[in-house]
């Protein structure tokens, strides 16, 4: 931006001048832009870079695995899978039950490609999918702030700030194939399109924007927010008496298209019509024509009667429109509030009433350190961002506002909606800062004419005249300018350091703590070379390759979809969790004893348990640190067999080592996690390095269950449920009688100590 | 006979569906119709057969004197092996041990009897033998998964024993006079060698002679043909039995970059010993301070060429960490650890690719001709051997280029010429695909020559293609974006 406007003193003053000049601030605009899209995608590929092409975390496998069946099996096939290789032995219905814009979206680029033979592995195109939609969300930024300022530099600050902005990075570095990697981008564009559409009062944007809708409605659950901050936008805008056709046109062309598009997804399918959620949408649209029909009574009547007609009307629409929402709410025809819905407006309502949710720990509140980690000095310009739109308060900056304030508030109850406070931050900032650039990144002197109704301005500010008419107050002052070389360097200076320590902050995070795959983890030797833990895939591969193909494996919910994605093999629990009881099925077993446990993995043919054990390497992500949300979610089903208390020591503690309650250390999750585990060190030294406790001298002994893997630092471990016995005993006393004489005589001398008591 | 054919076929119906890999292999094994048994042409005068089992396949090696005792002169000569175990054998070829430099003897299945028990390789001479006269043949070839562990499963750390079973008296399709077995055992911990009685013997010795870890059947008398003493011997064999089920090898050419990628993607096993009791990390890992000879399979060693360049290492889930890629003026190593080690039956498979400099397998012959020399397979060297089931190689060819013809000196079963589409070819690359079955990793040397034609004007095409896109791209959005596709009239005012 400094470059654009500098030269203008300089001899190449023609490429500044009438038509050349705009042709060659296109030019630079486009470079600027195509720049800011590569390196939006260029942040994004550390963990490319230093592990290897490979999908992140959790969610992403299944919808990796998901986009392989659809380019494997075709579209339609895709749309009526049935997974019968998850919860097992529900398993459920996948086409109907996903988002499937990103898989579709892949999958389309994968044909694409192929057609101009270039045969590009499915999984580099959805590894490399969210950086590259993140440079088109770039733009879409660029895009929707110019419609809101008029400044030539806030879009391309939105472009950049977008593009590298943490908090929109933690979603989409490479890998990290999730919905959000190209929701967000969706999410900007449809916001523009929609603003396009009010401010043309088009059919024509307002079409392309319920179509950017759809789109939105097939790739994310947050199309919620969509749907209903854009009934927002309108229902204020109305109350502030700035009804318009414009606005008539392009609300009721986009929820009119707009839900018949989402309606076209099998997961929402009526939701649009049914839900509560999405009654907002309908009620504006009730209340546009309403407020549309009133304006053209306005304009045939008389005004004394038109009041009293417009009183009246308003009264009783309004409660018959209340009264049959809550009417239909209570009959059951729209579906109340979800419990995911409520937790937005009470953070403690998912830890009492649904354990699952609160289990999640993207889903707990937002820390205020994280607001600056992700968004750093935006987060303080945006304040200043939305001030702005408040000077000129036109429909769009209305919205801004509008969106600002929601996304706020959600931000602050959730941890993961940062990525949708992200967005309006950026723009905000963005309009803030070009605000300053504008004002003292110019090198010459205010022009006369702008100096001369400055002082005059000056002077009325002294006496405050009251006669001015004016919109608003703060839009009285007019632009006055910057003199002093001094004042402007050092503005200068201090923005440019701010955006200097932002970029370095944004490649620090990005680089630090958004960049792990998390399948794999990273240490570094004594001599400084790095060391790759993949104990994970060890273990994945293992089951994918030594066991039988429809061999089933028990695990806590977390990594179902990466034993689907990696291992190949039915699960019983996955990171869908849409089945409560099953989950809490696989809880029950994990905490109760093998004689408990046993029967329930034999009804759900578990062939594999698979635990993850971080004690040997110090890994804190591990199965008994998840645990208790085990417990607690067994508990909700099973108040009776599975009691929280019960694993706490009598002080309320939790506790591994010697002291460890009864029900703690005959739990099936504790016995597998420490099984074996204390003959790796000398006799009573077995340390835990988690929990930083040592464990009990004897350790615990299966009976059935036995040990079929462990990775090389026993962070995976995977036992084989054993067949039942082929004499019809127990386990337990098929095992004392492997273990010969020694258990008999031990029960014998019991016995007779019990005697010689007597 | 004609009423139990149907009923073999039918037979054999049910076995592809069982076993479909097995099957097709044996159907794709090249095979030559013959007549319904081997006529008795030929005798053989004095046999030695040596039997190596250092490595986890047997080397036969049968050295034969053979007269024809026909009338007329006779040039194919067949060698019997038991059915099912056919599809096993590998490498057979024949030399005339007296004239190792004499060429032209070949070696294929002869399609003989379908119901018969037995089946033949026909080995024919370059030039037919006249009668009464005599020839020295060498006969060499491989038997796979020919040793299999007993017990069947062992403890982590115990020794694995392996049993090779096979006939005392050398498979021959003719009357034999004199013949004996040698056997080389790669250890002098022998617990089991079948006795046979020195009855049998033609000096009416111990039968087996043992010396070291050589073992002696034999000598024997006159014996017809077919006739089978089944014996076996059971030895410590402490070391993987690394069997692939498949290698796909994959080598592209790229005139443009002067480079030549290799790519191998192979599916193993081990067929050593299963484990008794499940793996423990526990024990594995303590035993590792002592590192004694083991069954598991954990280090793979590739010996490539020097200069490979940029290798990688991946399976199904992505990268592999555990390489290590020695590479200097002298030697390329590779050395692979699969992810976890090896025991018994349990399978692994991976992929492995490097680059190298064409400059060192390709040269111009005149004009528009090209001659590639590349290896048919590598894989991995290791110390114990690794059998191969089938080997597919392909190689790729640049776009345009024709005229392909190929030599090498291992037995092929199916070779084709098809297109490969890829970075955005138009025309698609010529693609040779070679498959040979049975192969051991001492062929590993054996090469494959390739000469093609690849006009000069051909490595224009895909340049000219692609700019002729972006030009018509460039040429369609013009006229769209000069099209007027609004409705209505135009009105200045909104």
């Amino acid at each position: 931006m400094a470059s654009a406007t500098k030269p203008q003193s300089t001899a190449s003053g023609v490429f500044f001048e009438g038509e050349t000049a705009r042709n060659t601030r296109g030019l630079l605009r486009i470079i600027i832009l195509c720049t800011i899209a590569a390196t939006a995608v260029a942040s994004r590929l550390f963990s490319v870079i230093r592990f290897e092409s490979i999908i992140h975390e959790f969610d992403p496998w299944f919808n990796f695995r998901a986009t392989k069946y659809l380019v494997q099996n075709g579209f339609y096939d895709f749309w009526d899978w049935f997974d019968d290789r998850t919860w097992h032995p529900l398993g459920r219905v996948t086409g109907g039950t996903l988002y499937p814009g990103l898989m579709v979206t892949s999958g389309a680029i994968w044909h694409a490609l192929r057609a101009i033979s270039l045969p590009v592995d499915i999984r580099n195109i959805c590894v490399l999918l969210a950086p590259g939609f993140s440079g088109l969300t770039a733009f879409a930024s660029y895009l929707l702030t110019s419609e809101l300022s008029d400044s030539p530099s806030a879009g391309l600050l939105a472009a950049i700030f977008m593009g590298i902005a943490p908090g929109y990075i933690s979603r989409s570095v490479a890998g990290s194939y999730d919905n959000e990697a190209i929701a967000i981008f969706l999410l900007v564009f449809t916001f523009y399109l929609w603003i396009k559409a009010v401010k043309e009062g088009s059919v024509m944007w307002g079409a392309f924007a319920a179509l950017f809708y759809g789109y939105m409605v097939s790739a994310w659950g947050g199309y919620v927010f969509i749907t209903n901050l854009l009934p927002l936008h309108a229902f204020v805008l109305i109350c502030m008496g700035r009804f318009s056709p414009r606005l008539y046109v392009s609300y009721t062309t986009w929820y009119a298209l707009g839900t018949l598009a989402s309606m076209q997804i099998p997961f929402v399918g009526f939701l649009p019509i049914r839900s509560s959620e999405h009654m907002s949408a309908l009620g504006v649209f009730g209340l546009l024509q309403l407020v549309g029909f009133t304006d053209y009574i306005r304009q045939q009547l008389p005004s004394k009667q038109f009041q009293l007609l417009l009183r009246t009307l308003v009264l009783v629409i309004f409660v018959v429109a209340f009264g049959l929402l809550v009417l239909l709410t209570v009959s059951g025809t729209i579906a109340p509030w979800t419990g995911r819905f409520y937790s937005l407006w009470d953070t403690g309502y998912a830890k009492i009433h649904i354990p699952i949710i609160a289990s999640v720990s993207e889903h707990q509140p937002t820390a205020w350190p994280a607001f600056f980690f992700d968004l750093n000095m935006l987060i303080w310009l945006f304040p200043a961002g939305v001030y702005m739109c408040f000077r000129s308060l036109k429909d769009e900056q209305v919205f801004v506002v509008i969106y600002a304030v929601l996304a706020s508030y959600f931000a602050g109850v959730m941890v993961r909606l940062m990525l949708t406070l992200t967005p309006v931050v950026c723009i905000a900032a963005a309009m803030a800062l070009s605000q300053i650039l504008d004002t003292f990144l110019v090198a010459g002197e205010p022009a006369e004419p702008i100096e001369a109704p400055s002082t005059k301005t000056n002077d009325a500010k002294d006496k405050t005249v009251p006669g001015i008419p004016e919109v608003l107050r703060s839009t009285k002052g007019p632009l006055v300018g910057i003199y002093s070389y001094m004042s402007k360097a050092m503005i200068t200076g201090a923005v440019t350091c701010y955006l200097l320590l932002f970029v370095m902050h944004c490649t620090w995070v990005t680089s630090n703590a958004y960049s792990s795959p998390s399948v794999v983890l990273a240490s570094r030797l004594p001599d400084g070379s790095q060391h790759i833990i993949d104990d994970y895939r060890e273990a994945y591969y293992w089951l994918r390759q030594n066991t039988k193909p429809d061999a089933k494996v028990m695990s806590w919910w977390d990594y179902g979809y990466q034993i689907g994605g990696m291992a190949d093999r039915p699960t019983l629990v996955d990171n869908n969790t849409w089945n409560n009881t099953h989950i809490a099925t696989v809880g029950k077993a994990m905490s109760s004893r093998e004689e408990v446990s046993y029967p329930i993995m034999r009804q759900h043919e578990v062939d594999y348990v698979l635990v993850v054990f971080g004690g040997l390497l110090g890994y804190s992500g591990d199965d008994i640190n998840k645990f208790l949300w085990m417990i607690r979610i067994a508990e909700g089903i099973w108040p009776d067999e599975v009691k929280e208390r019960d694993f706490f020591t009598s002080r309320g503690e939790y506790r591994v080592d010697d002291e460890a309650p009864p029900a703690m250390k005959n739990s099936l999750m504790y016995k597998m996690s420490y099984y074996n585990f204390d003959k790796l060190f000398p006799a009573g030294q077995a340390q835990d390095r988690v929990r930083g406790s040592r464990l009990p001298a004897q350790g615990p002994e299966l009976s059935t269950v036995e040990e079929a893997f462990t990775s090389e630092n026993w962070i995976v471990r995977i036992y084989k449920v054993k067949d039942l016995d082929n004499l019809g005993r127990s386990h337990q006393d098929a095992g004392a009688f492997e273990k010969g004489n020694k258990k008999k005589k031990a029960g014998k001398r019991k016995g007779a100590r019990v005697l010689r008591v007597d | 006979m004609r009423l139990l054919l149907p009923w073999a076929l039918l037979g054999s119906a049910v076995f592809s569906l069982a076993d479909p890999s097995a099957n097709a292999a044996q159907d794709s094994q090249k095979t030559v119709d013959s007549a319904a048994a081997p006529p008795q042409h030929f005798r053989n005068i004095n046999l030695v057969r040596n039997i190596n089992l250092e490595k986890s396949y047997a080397r036969e090696t049968i050295n034969v004197v053979v007269e024809n005792i026909d009338s007329k002169p006779q040039s194919e000569y067949y060698f019997p092996f038991e059915r099912g175990q056919i599809k096993r054998i590998g490498g057979l070829e024949a030399k005339d041990k007296k004239q190792p430099e004499r060429t032209g003897f070949t070696a294929e299945i002869a399609a003989l009897d379908q119901t018969s028990a037995t089946e033949y390789y026909k080995i024919t001479f370059p030039a037919a033998l006249k009668p009464n006269e005599q020839i020295t043949l060498s006969i060499t070839y491989v038997s796979l998964q020919s040793l299999d562990p007993l017990p069947a499963k062992i403890e982590q750390s115990d020794k694995q024993y392996v049993r090779h079973g096979f006939s005392a008296y050398a498979p021959s399709a003719y009357t034999t006079l004199k013949q004996k077995t040698k056997l080389k055992l790669p250890t002098t911990d022998v617990p089991d060698a079948v006795k046979l009685a020195a009855s049998l013997n033609a000096e009416g010795k111990e039968d087996p002679q043992r010396q070291g870890t050589t073992f002696t059947y034999g000598p024997y008398g006159e014996l017809p043909a077919g006739a089978v003493e089944e014996v076996s011997v059971r030895y410590e064999f402490t070391k993987p039995l690394t069997h692939s089920t498949r290698l796909e090898r994959d080598i592209e050419v790229s005139h443009w970059g002067g480079n030549i990628a290799f790519e191998e993607r192979h599916w193993l096993t081990n067929r050593a010993a299963e484990l008794k009791n499940q793996f423990s990390r526990v024990i594995h890992q303590q035993l590792q301070y002592y590192n004694p000879p083991t069954s598991a399979l954990k280090e793979l060693k590739f010996p490539l060429a020097v200069g490979s360049m940029d290798p990688y290492f991946t399976d199904d889930i992505g990268n592999v960490s555990t390489s290590r890629f020695r590479s200097n003026a002298r030697e390329a190593n590779l050395e692979l650890k699969p992810r976890y080690p090896l025991f018994g039956k349990w399978n692994y498979s991976f992929r492995v690719g490097w680059n190298a400099d064409l400059a060192k397998y390709l040269r111009g012959a005149g004009g528009d001709k090209f001659v590639l020399k590349v290896p048919f397979f590598e894989g991995p060297k290791q110390a114990e051997g690794v059998a191969y089931e089938k080997v597919i190689t392909r190689v790729i060819l640049p776009e345009g280029s024709t005229n392909v013809e190929y030599t090498t000196s291992l037995p092929l079963v199916d070779e084709s010429v098809t297109k490969h589409y890829t970075f955005m070819d138009t025309a698609g690359r010529t693609m040779l695909e070679l498959t040979a079955l049975n192969v051991v990793d001492d062929q590993r040397d054996i090469q494959l020559v390739i000469s093609y034609d690849y006009p000069f004007a051909a490595r224009f095409r895909k340049p000219i293609s692609i700019f002729a896109a972006v030009a018509a791209v460039f040429a369609i959005t013009a006229v769209v974006r000069s099209l007027d596709v609004s409705i209505g009239r135009k009105t200045k005012s909104s």
